[in-house]
């Protein structure tokens, strides 16, 4: 396993893999055949000139716990969705937030925003001078616009 | 097959605990298909905390899920602490403890309440708020706020308590099991409520597993796992409690743990009530006008066990007095991302019953 990352190890002990993106899928399925079932959470953080993309895998029987990095300069990574299922909702979470489109994900939607906000609120560079407004079509699906309109 | 109809459940349903809209598709009386849509609440706490003081973040956290503010307070603290380098001094980490268990059994009372209207029961509804107001009246004498209690704070608690809360606290265990076992007998011995509960929304434990499930979701999957006692953080690895599972996984199951979680919470503020240590509150390095100059480096995932599941935070420092990046693995988040899996193929009169029986508050799965 060490030689497929770079390691390390955090403040409270846990193992730290830096992960080449080219290798993070294969390098997943095989965390996942040792024993790893539950991918505990996935986060970007956004360095500025590149976004981090953090995995936290937990293996609930083992009671191990490993960190997986990777970076990203064009904002892609490959999707572990096929992996775990929870990694569904972890990657529309961090593509609504964060902007990181994960490869091969099978419904990359927004999370939390309407579909039409512009831009990603967690990055470093997001306006938040520029105020967006949410208001409701016929359908009943939101939608957000700069003009605040007659329901604002 | 015939042709699916969709239905539109919320987001401003009496039975969605907030604002949870499902687009269910339904073949008569059954799911077929069902799709949650969130965000209604949604003001992204974690771009607020990149915005304030390591100190002044607490206030957000109290707001993610606020039927047990202590316990988000406390995972929060976990992260930071660790991160700023100001460990609670001991008497601190007592107190903590307490209100830690407090907040969980109140958090569980609101649960059980709401489950029971969400089925129709409505008189459990008032036992268990009668109870859970005598632990807010706790907090309030300790810190003057019964929800959003903002008591604990960087290196330890913002206020000491007296002898009186301590008082108060002993005698509300003295009293509090005979009504607990009152509450649990309204329900357990309620026939409506075992026939719409029992065998109702059945999770597989590799499927939870599998969708990041945690909790008493989980622990009622038969998968025994909990953060106090895989990583230990604040007393818990000094107490001696059990971790209550069911192999059942169903409503009911979810029902019977909780419940079982109430006494073991119970246990744990009986064991360390009597022995907290005299001694300062707060960790003088992190005294009030000093407190926003505090600053952090590196990065940091501290694991909690909330009252909902395993609560992360996972925060970045860049040496600065603000944050650079905070992360909040939120427990309900995941436990909701089950629910098209629960549903499936049951009838539409059990969905109530089976979104009921998730715990899910508002404030923390939109964050």
């Amino acid at each position: 396993m060490a030689d497929e990352g770079q390691q390390q190890v955090d403040k409270a002990g846990r193992q730290i893999f830096k992960v080449p993106k080219e290798k993070l899928l294969e390098f997943m399925r095989a965390r996942k055949d040792e024993g790893f079932n539950h991918l505990s959470l996935i986060t970007g953080v956004d360095r500025k000139d590149h976004i981090e993309v953090v995995y936290h895998l937990h293996s609930v029987e083992q009671d191990r716990y490993i960190v997986v990095k990777t970076t990203t300069n064009n904002c892609t990574v490959p999707s572990v969705t096929s992996l775990w299922r929870s990694a569904n909702w972890d990657e529309r979470e961090q593509w609504d937030l964060m902007g990181i489109k994960f490869e091969g994900h099978p419904n990359l939607k927004r999370m939390f925003l309407p579909e039409s906000w512009v831009g990603h609120p967690l990055r470093k560079d997001y306006d938040l001078g520029n105020v967006q407004y949410i208001n409701m079509d016929e359908d009943g699906e939101d939608y957000s616009t700069f003009d605040p309109g007659d329901g604002w | 097959m015939s042709d699916l109809m969709q239905l539109n459940m919320g987001p401003q349903h009496p039975s969605m605990h907030g604002v949870l809209r499902l687009k269910v598709k339904v073949e008569g009386e059954i799911i077929r298909e069902i799709e949650p849509v969130i965000g209604y609440l949604h003001r992204n706490a974690e771009k607020l905390c990149e915005m304030t003081y390591y100190c002044d973040n607490l206030v957000y956290f109290d707001r993610m899920d606020y039927v047990a503010s202590m316990n988000m307070e406390a995972g929060y603290l976990e992260a930071a602490e660790k991160l700023l380098g100001i460990p609670p001094p001991e008497r601190a980490v007592y107190i903590r403890t307490i209100m830690n268990e407090l907040s969980r059994i109140a958090s569980h009372l609101v649960w059980a309440g709401a489950f029971g209207l969400d089925l129709g029961m409505l008189t459990p509804f008032f036992y268990c708020f009668v109870e859970r107001e005598k632990i807010l009246r706790i907090f309030t004498e300790s810190c003057g706020s019964r929800q959003e209690t903002n008591y604990f704070s960087i290196g330890g608690v913002y206020q000491d308590i007296t002898p009186e809360i301590v008082d108060h606290i002993k005698t509300f265990l003295s009293e509090f099991p005979r009504k607990l076992e009152d509450i649990y007998n309204l329900f357990a011995k309620n026939d409506v409520f075992l026939s719409r509960t029992r065998g109702i929304g059945y999770l597989d434990p590799e499927i939870a597993i599998q969708y990041g499930v945690t909790g008493p979701m989980l622990r009622a999957s038969g998968v025994p796992y909990d953060v106090r006692k895989a990583e230990p953080y604040l007393l818990y690895d000094k107490v001696d409690f059990d971790i209550p599972i069911s192999k059942k996984g169903d409503s009911l199951a979810r029902f019977s743990v909780r419940f079982e979680e109430i006494r073991q919470s119970i246990r744990i503020i009986k064991q360390i009530i009597d022995k907290i240590p005299e001694g300062p509150f707060f960790n003088p390095k992190a005294k009030k006008p000093m407190m926003i100059r505090l600053r952090g480096d590196g990065e940091v995932y501290a694991r909690t066990e909330s009252s909902k599941g395993e609560f992360g935070v996972y925060i970045v420092g860049d040496g600065g007095v603000k944050p650079y990046r905070v992360h909040v693995r939120s427990p309900t988040f995941k436990n909701l991302s089950v629910l098209p899996e629960l549903a499936k193929n049951q009838m539409i009169a059990d969905l109530i019953a089976i979104s009921g029986s998730i715990d899910l508050v508002f404030g923390e799965i939109d964050r």
